[in-house]
């Protein structure tokens, strides 16, 4: 393993407490563990498997195949552009280009100064409001390209 | 008002329910402000805010009977944010949180409409005050959604004084758990999660099978893109939910339900964590059931961002904390499901749908709809259509009325194309089939298929050949990667489509994308994978000509695809307004104010947003040519 | 016991087995790739495709990969369908562009008729069809050290954060059981490398050869209480052992009352 510096184990104490210790828990518990550190660090990762008597090889599958979590530290602005049907034919496309160019990221990407993430996500339900875009859980919709500024500030308002 | 005892009586329930209508009916008003995720993205926590703030300004509180209450999605999000008002039934739309002052003031306290605030019929020209007088609302049968906007979804009475549980109190006081199914048999009701399945027959093999051990699922995972009418349902009315699932417990004799919230959908797990919370402290949930002896308790399952998992035996294996790898389903769930025990698996809107057939009886729900498909069904309507947003109709309506009777027509008035009906699993319906009426078999004859309702409106500056590899790109990305067929084949499959769309088409593409499209519909795993060719056979079925375009041509008649068409502006149609400039995500354009604007080529991705966005038709596009000077395809 | 019938032979099937093992039995060879007795079938690679039917289905027929469907009395089973045959050949297409180097697959496609992909060849070459007979195996032994990262077409057979498994006993199955040879290991009297990780051998006593890792001895012994002294000798002195003792006994001739000797073990 790659030497990290060891997370705030608190967090996770707390989390593994709300759960039963079992395999049925694991998505549950990776939900908050993701929630609270804002990825899954791997050193907790190994916390969790040992305590919910998972194989680590198990939790690191569920882990990568669940796009929810992302193994590795995530910007403090989370930027999600839907890229559901309504969406993409209302212009989403241009969105991400909008977003690439202002950003210098592709999807899946953060900015060097872990300022921002930016991902796609596969409808997020508001298909009447198309195009979406959500700024760390704000969201907004008939999103246009050139009031994409505006909406990146409003998640440094309020960074997590 | 929450109950403060459990509710444990036919009697006691019904004085509880009209002590709730009582005191609700003797509010001097109500304003209702939709906070659906839809209206919420477009600023309506800022309008709920305003009024709030407006209303204490007034001294007009709870105590001098005047309530402000968040609401689910009413389903008109085209007009948002929605404010309605009892008990006069006035909507106001598009509100902004400035309008706050006025509508507490004028409409509040003295009963004046705000004109500007009202609906108006686009074809008559004239404002609409009261909701149910609006087309939109008033061709609707609302079953599923039936309280939806009128309540606020944190206030249990608020559901039980619009009618939440007085099916479950008739189910479990008054029949038994046959006679339950029976009733739920006559409705006709079938599974409003896109396969259709009848319902009652479902929970009969569930009945019979062996075993002590079984469960209750509600699938609230809506992968289908432009579907969110479970979404609406979960955040808008949960305890309809909660209310199917013990009905649905008690007739097969489970004790342990989930509901499986697809992640993106966190407003749904909040509202329906508190419903749960509820139910439980009034005796409507978890041991005991109105005092019936019958325990039934249900935990929230959130998703982990994956499509496959709206598969039935992919969320079992999620609920399991595994990845979601589908079963083959040469054994059914209703005999080996979660953890391999009987288990009944059934959408949101199939158990919202469960409570008003236990209220209102089997034989009220099947006089509505088609001969094969019973009841009402819930319809995202989105895309280029002038009012998107969530509706209920009778099954059997046709397309035309949903797309331009409900709908409004389309957007900016340009052609129809086609309706894409079904999701990444679905099709296309085109204009020839307008008047196909919605039922799960006819749109399964036309090529398309029912899905989870998502109606996605297109236009012509939609391109057929790249809605079927947008629909590619997402399966790609959602495929479990399990078999073969689904993970290799849509991988090609994609590949042949990234071709066409950038003008690498050959002679031949067709046959092979066809033989490929045969392989995976009978040799993949699960469902994903079987109707992953779907929106690639209908859209080759009904725009065979778009494909040869393409291919032979290399061109995009839609002037969609990017690698193909060149943008320009007609500088004699260019009045200079600079919209186009504003629109352009690369610059490419410029110009001054009441000058004609000029299109830099090198700059320009063809991305469209010019022609989108000009109100003189002064943007023009064309053909890319080899020797265009255009900027090379990236 | 289901009888059903396999491309026109009448078979009396097992209860409980699969059309697989019926066709076996029938004398009819069903081409499969992640299939493997060691291991409960998976229905991965979709090689073992079988139209099913039944007289009362009034001709219409069902697509099921054979190593899933159970035996039923009254099936009708064809092996050979044409689009049975197309299907493998899609499918073997598809793996001859994902895997355009294996031998194994570029033999199966080609008993299908298949020299060369109909698609765009992967451009990362390997050996690994995702049979997961891998992983499967490795559950089965107990070690779980390795499993299917990721989904769709990034999905790979990796350890936990691609990393040396820690979970790992190097007891070499998933290499042994690996169809086209995609798992690469080095083994010698000195050490063994499997997933990146070294192990240490446990060396027999009597001819010094090495020929298990010390890991796996131990974790027989968790797993079956056997000492993991007992798996120091490497098989061919336990073999001479034995002899050696057998043959310090009077072997009995046929008809004989065996003799107990005296001293023997």
């Amino acid at each position: 393993m790659n030497p990290m510096p060891c997370h705030d184990p608190a967090p996770l104490d707390g989390i593994l407490a709300r759960y039963p210790h079992d395999e049925p828990s694991l998505i549950q518990v990776l939900q908050d563990v993701h929630h609270a550190y804002n990825y899954l660090p791997c050193d907790v990762l190994l916390k969790v498997a040992e305590t919910l008597e998972v194989p680590l090889p198990r939790v690191f599958s569920v882990a990568t195949f669940y796009k929810a979590f992302s193994l590795s530290p995530q910007g403090k602005v989370i930027v999600k552009i839907c890229t559901g049907t309504a969406c993409h034919i209302r212009g989403a496309p241009q969105l991400v280009d909008e977003l690439e160019r202002q950003l210098h990221l592709k999807p899946g990407q953060t900015t060097q100064d872990m300022a921002f993430t930016l991902k796609t996500v596969n409808c997020v339900g508001a298909c009447a409001m198309a195009p979406l875009v959500i700024v760390n859980e704000k969201y907004h919709g008939n999103a246009k390209a050139a009031e994409m500024t505006g909406y990146l500030k409003t998640g440094s308002d309020d960074v997590r | 008002m929450s109950a403060e005892t459990r509710v444990e009586s036919k009697a006691a329930f019904e004085a509880w329910r009209d002590r709730l209508r009582t005191e609700r009916g003797g509010r001097k008003a109500e304003v209702l402000v939709c906070c659906g995720t839809g209206c919420l993205a477009n600023g309506a926590r800022d309008v709920a805010e305003a009024i709030d703030g407006a209303m204490r300004a007034r001294g007009l509180d709870a105590s001098v009977g005047f309530f402000e209450k968040h609401t689910g999605c009413h389903g008109f999000c085209e007009r948002g944010p929605l404010v309605l008002l009892r008990p006069s039934g006035v909507l106001y739309t598009r509100v902004k949180p400035r309008d706050a002052k006025a509508i507490v003031e004028e409409t509040v306290e003295k009963g004046q409409i705000v004109q500007k605030l009202l609906y108006r019929n686009p074809e008559t020209k004239k404002p609409v005050e009261k909701y149910d007088e609006i087309p939109f609302y008033a061709n609707q049968t609302r079953v599923a959604m039936r309280r939806i906007g009128q309540i606020d979804p944190t206030d249990l009475g608020d559901a039980v004084a619009a009618g939440a549980y007085a099916g479950m109190v008739r189910a479990l006081l008054e029949m038994k758990p046959e006679a339950v199914i029976a009733e739920v048999e006559a409705s006709g009701l079938r599974g409003r999660g896109g396969a259709g399945f009848a319902t009652a027959r479902k929970w009969k093999s569930c009945r019979q099978a062996k075993g002590e051990r079984k469960f209750i699922l509600c699938n609230g995972d809506e992968g289908d893109p432009g579907a969110f009418k479970d979404r609406s349902i979960m955040e808008g009315d949960p305890h309809s939910v909660v209310e199917g699932m013990v009905i649905g417990a008690y007739a097969v004799g489970a004790h342990e339900g989930y509901v499986y919230v697809r992640d993106e959908y966190p407003l749904a797990v909040v509202n329906l964590t508190l419903a749960l919370e509820q139910a439980r402290k009034a005796g409507l949930l978890g041991k005991n059931i109105l005092g019936t002896g019958f325990d039934f308790d249900i935990r929230i399952s959130r998703g982990g961002g994956a499509f496959v998992c709206g598969e039935s035996s992919a969320l079992m294996r999620s609920l399991e904390g595994k990845v979601g790898e589908p079963r083959a389903k040469y054994v059914h769930a209703t005999d080996r499901g979660l953890f391999d025990l009987p288990t009944v698996l059934n959408n949101v809107e199939t158990w919202s749908d469960v409570g008003a057939i236990l209220e209102h009886g089997g034989a009220w729900f099947a006089g509505m709809g088609t001969a094969k498909s019973k009841g009402t069904k819930a319809f995202s309507l989105v895309g280029k259509v002038k009012n998107t947003g969530l509706i209920e109709l009778p099954m059997g309506t046709t397309m035309r009325h949903i797309v331009y009777g409900i709908g409004g027509g389309i957007k900016d008035d340009r052609p129809f194309k086609a309706v894409q009906t079904g999701g990444p699993s679905g099709g296309c319906v085109p204009a020839s089939m307008l008047d196909v009426p919605v039922d799960y078999e006819k749109l399964t004859e036309a090529g398309s298929m029912m899905g989870s309702g998502g109606m996605i409106v297109m236009d012509d500056r939609t391109c057929m050949v790249d809605v079927a590899r947008y629909f590619l790109k997402f399966l790609v990305e959602e495929s479990c990667g399990k078999c073969t067929p689904c993970r290799e084949g849509l991988k090609q499959m994609l590949a042949m489509y990234e071709d066409l769309c950038a003008g690498r088409g050959r002679e031949g593409d067709l046959a092979r994308i066809e033989r490929l499209a045969a392989a995976m519909q009978l040799g993949s795993l699960c469902d994903l994978g079987r109707s992953a060719p779907n929106p690639v056979l209908s859209t080759l079925k009904h725009f065979r000509d778009e494909y040869v375009a393409h291919i032979r041509d290399k061109d995009c008649p839609a002037g969609i695809c990017r690698d193909l068409v060149i943008y320009d502006i007609v500088a004699e149609r260019c009045e200079g307004c600079r919209v186009c400039i504003k629109a352009c995500p690369t610059g490419a354009i410029t110009g001054e104010l009441k000058q004609a604007h000029v299109l830099d080529q090198s700059k320009c991705i063809s991305c469209g947003s010019c022609f989108d966005v000009c109100p003189t038709d002064a943007v023009v596009w064309s053909k890319k040519t080899a020797n265009a000077g255009g900027k090379e395809a990236a | 016991m289901p009888t059903l019938i396999v491309d026109g032979r009448t078979v009396q099937a097992r209860e409980g087995a699969f059309l697989l093992e019926a066709a076996r039995q029938a004398g009819v060879a069903i081409p499969t790739l992640c299939e493997h007795p060691a291991v409960e079938p998976y229905g991965g690679c979709r090689l073992c495709v079988v139209d099913i039917t039944r007289a009362s289905w009034d001709g219409w027929q069902k697509m099921v990969v054979s190593c899933l469907y159970p035996v039923e009395d009254g099936l009708v089973v064809s092996t050979r369908t044409p689009r049975v045959v197309e299907t493998r050949r899609v499918v073997l297409d598809l793996l001859l562009a994902r895997c355009p180097e294996t031998p194994l697959i570029q033999g199966l496609a080609r008993e299908h008729g298949i020299e060369k992909t109909t698609f765009a060849p992967n451009e990362g070459k390997t050996d690994c069809i995702l049979c997961a007979l891998c992983t499967r195996i490795c559950d089965v032994i107990g070690a779980s050290a390795i499993a299917a990262v990721d989904r769709g077409i990034g999905r790979e057979i990796a350890p936990p954060f691609r990393e040396p498994p820690d979970r790992c006993i190097g007891c070499l199955a998933c290499a042994e059981v690996c169809p086209t040879g995609h798992i690469k290991y080095e083994t010698s009297d000195r050490r063994r490398v499997i997933w990146d990780k070294e192990f240490e051998m446990l060396r027999c006593p009597n001819c010094g050869r090495a020929h298990i890792t010390k890991l796996q001895a131990a974790h027989f012994e968790k797993k079956s209480g056997v000492p993991a002294s007992y798996y120091e000798p490497c098989d061919a002195c336990k073999r001479a052992t034995v002899v050696a003792s057998a043959n310090a006994l009077k072997i009995p001739r046929p008809g004989q009352t065996p003799r107990q000797n005296p001293g023997q073990v």
